[in-house]
């Protein structure tokens, strides 16, 4: 796949670099090795989320983590570069590793509530787009995610969007660390009580 | 009385069963109020259509043509900076045929055009361009035919918006409660500014659960509710066990406008446990704190007060110290958006203004570790609110019955322990009177109001 025209563009419509790369649709770059080793990690990462190996998953993140969701809105065409927030506007997720860690601390506990009784997840992981860094062990990734959580009885959420990753090789666990993940959901009034999981 | 059908017989029930519903003395709630779909229309008329309601900051409209699409009520509005720096406020309706005249969420416009036959707008909300209009109306009575205009007041900074002609002004209507406001608004000689952005979610619930909690609810902070989100603000090496909730402080409620606050004194494990050591500091313990004292004349008030949560009536909410301000617009009978916001002293130093962003998303937000447990609560309580038994279950509102004092030497209103359901006492028995009586604009004018031992700044009438 080459796409080079302006509107392929996916940093284009960024307000800044929030969302974190410069990242463009192009031949890929990368061997087939590695494009399966990344895949596959998105496998087993999503893997543990949806059974609820939440300490695993939270070893994924790497100390520099920047874990960021930012808002959306509903804009006319002329202002489309202002339909994320940017980086000291609000935002539905701007963690970094301490924080994510309290994130940790709650899910684990007997009294957070909003997952106490846990939800039950989905996470489908696709259409994986991986353009290597300067450096072999790093990796630039974008991917969709469709998430589907139920929870107590009846309660079902569908969340969709794309994720931009950094990637960085490691020798232990499932392969990779995650050096920051941009979440850009695919919603602009949140269709849900809360945002209890993790994406 | 009662079988009497009169023009008070409004949506199926009568002014008598309707203040039947909340007995103030007795501290009972009918929790029909959160679920009957005709009490839900009556709501729609009495209270969003005659209330000022909370539709923003200055500082999200700055620049003449800025404008925010949002809504009062259920009706959607638009809130555009006009060319002379005041502001209007007028229904997101074009008169043809009801179309949505702006389909953004936000931006700048010199004009809106309504995508359905191309009637056009000034940002002033006139109609100013009808297509063929001489062919097919001869001449069109523009004026006649523009959309409905709100009257748009701000007090310090906070934007509100009323249909009600005959409304007391924002000042009256706010009465005893704009000392407690200026907590969060008044502390800087630069007043506030809003962080960019405002936050939308659903939550299947009533709005009044949302109001009333923020309004008079610190018991489920100070008991189980946030155990989670205290938690995940500790360091690493502190258990839970360690942390001493806070047991001292007040609450306050309106002088029959329906407004609630109440807050810490001196106990800043809570607001540690929100908004981190640098937020606490700059709030307890710097220049800033300094200045605010001084502006506000109580050195307690301005930096003492730890965690305030406060509502003024019916769904503007917000919690001095944490910055959080929200509207819980009404979606029906059992949901509502939130749509939620953070303002920061103007004048603050970026580190901040920084750190108010990141710790309100934190906590106060969709994802924040304290606000995705009420919004597990409010969903829950509404589902079980679907049993017919359980419907016809009177609720207990009877926290600190009784107890409460007008005489407080440093606080306005009526004042009783923090831990009580005095203000959410005054919340229900407001919308009571706002559901049944005619005269609520002259009862607020005549309530006793700006009594305040300090000074309260006047809200300013920006159209009419």
């Amino acid at each position: 796949m080459k796409v080079t025209t302006e509107a392929a563009d996916l940093s284009k419509n960024d307000r800044n670099s929030g969302q974190g790369m410069q990242l463009r649709p192009q031949i890929s770059n990368v061997d087939v090795q590695v494009q399966h080793e990344i895949e596959q990690f998105y496998y087993r990462e999503a893997w543990l989320l949806d059974n609820r190996k939440f300490k695993e998953w939270f070893a994924l993140l790497d100390d520099d983590i920047r874990y960021f969701m930012p808002l959306r809105t509903s804009r006319i065409q002329r202002e489309g570069a202002l339909e994320f927030s940017g980086d000291n506007e609000f935002a539905h997720f701007d963690d970094d590793i301490k924080t994510m860690k309290g994130r940790l601390r709650k899910l684990l506990s007997d009294v957070g509530w909003s997952e106490n009784p846990a939800s039950r997840t989905r996470h489908i992981v696709s259409n994986v787009i991986v353009n290597t860094l300067d450096s072999d062990d790093v990796y630039e990734v974008s991917s969709a995610f469709f998430v589907y959580r139920n929870r107590l009885e009846s309660q079902v959420d569908l969340f969709a969007g794309e994720r931009r990753d950094i990637l960085r090789r490691r020798a232990d666990g499932i392969g990779f660390g995650i050096g920051k993940r941009i979440i850009l959901i695919d919603q602009s009034t949140i269709n849900s009580n809360n945002l209890s999981i993790l994406f | 009385m009662s079988g009497q059908t009169s023009a008070n017989t409004v949506g199926g029930w009568t002014d008598e069963q309707i203040r039947s519903l909340f007995d103030e003395e007795r501290g009972l709630i009918d929790p029909r109020i959160y679920t009957d779909t005709l009490l839900y229309e009556r709501e729609l008329d009495r209270i969003f259509s005659r209330s000022w309601l909370l539709l923003g900051h200055e500082t999200h409209v700055p620049k003449p043509g800025d404008y925010l699409a949002t809504y009062m009520g259920e009706d959607p509005v638009i809130l555009v900076r006009q060319k002379d720096a005041s502001l209007r406020v007028f229904l997101n309706q074009c008169r043809h045929r009801s179309m949505r005249i702006c389909r953004a969420d936000a931006g700048n416009a010199r004009a809106f055009t309504c995508s359905y036959h191309g009637w056009a707008y000034d940002i002033s909300g006139k109609l100013v361009n009808v297509p063929f209009e001489s062919q097919g109306y001869g001449v069109l009575d523009k004026a006649e035919w523009s959309p409905l205009q709100a009257r748009v007041a701000t007090y310090k900074g906070l934007i509100f918006a009323n249909w009600d002609q005959d409304a007391s002004d924002l000042d009256a209507y706010l009465g005893d409660a704009a000392f407690y406001l200026d907590h969060m608004l008044d502390r800087s000689e630069t007043g506030t500014e809003a962080i960019g952005g405002i936050q939308k979610w659903v939550i299947p619930c009533n709005w009044k659960f949302a109001a009333e909690q923020f309004c008079s609810d610190m018991y489920h902070a100070g008991t189980v509710s946030h155990l989670s989100g205290i938690m995940a603000g500790l360091p690493e090496d502190v258990e839970l066990g360690n942390v001493q909730i806070p047991t001292a402080g007040f609450q306050f409620r309106s002088d029959g406008g329906g407004h609630g606050t109440g807050f810490y004194v001196a106990e800043p494990a809570m607001l540690q446990a929100i908004m981190g050591p640098r937020v606490t500091e700059y709030w307890t313990d710097s220049p800033a704190a300094e200045a605010a004292r001084r502006r506000l004349g109580s050195a307690e008030r301005a930096c003492q007060l730890m965690a305030q949560h406060m509502t003024i009536f019916p769904t503007c909410s917000f919690l001095p110290g944490i910055n959080t301000v929200r509207t819980w617009h009404p979606r029906g009978p059992g949901e509502i958006e939130v749509w939620a916001f953070t303002v920061v002293d103007a004048d603050a130093p970026d580190e901040i203004k920084e750190e108010y962003r990141r710790q309100t998303i934190r906590t106060f937000s969709a994802g924040g570790v304290f606000e995705q447990d009420d919004g597990e609560n409010w969903v829950e309580i509404q589902r079980v609110l679907r049993g017919h038994m359980a419907r016809n279950q009177t609720l207990n509102a009877q926290l600190g019955l009784g107890q409460w004092r007008t005489d407080h030497p440093d606080y306005p209103g009526r004042i009783s322990y923090v831990y009580s359901e005095e203000a959410a006492r005054g919340f229900y028995q407001h919308w009571s009177d706002m559901m049944t009586r005619s005269d609520m604009s002259a009862a607020l004018h005549r309530r006793s109001g700006l009594t305040a031992p300090g000074q309260c700044g006047k809200s300013i009438e920006v159209a009419k």
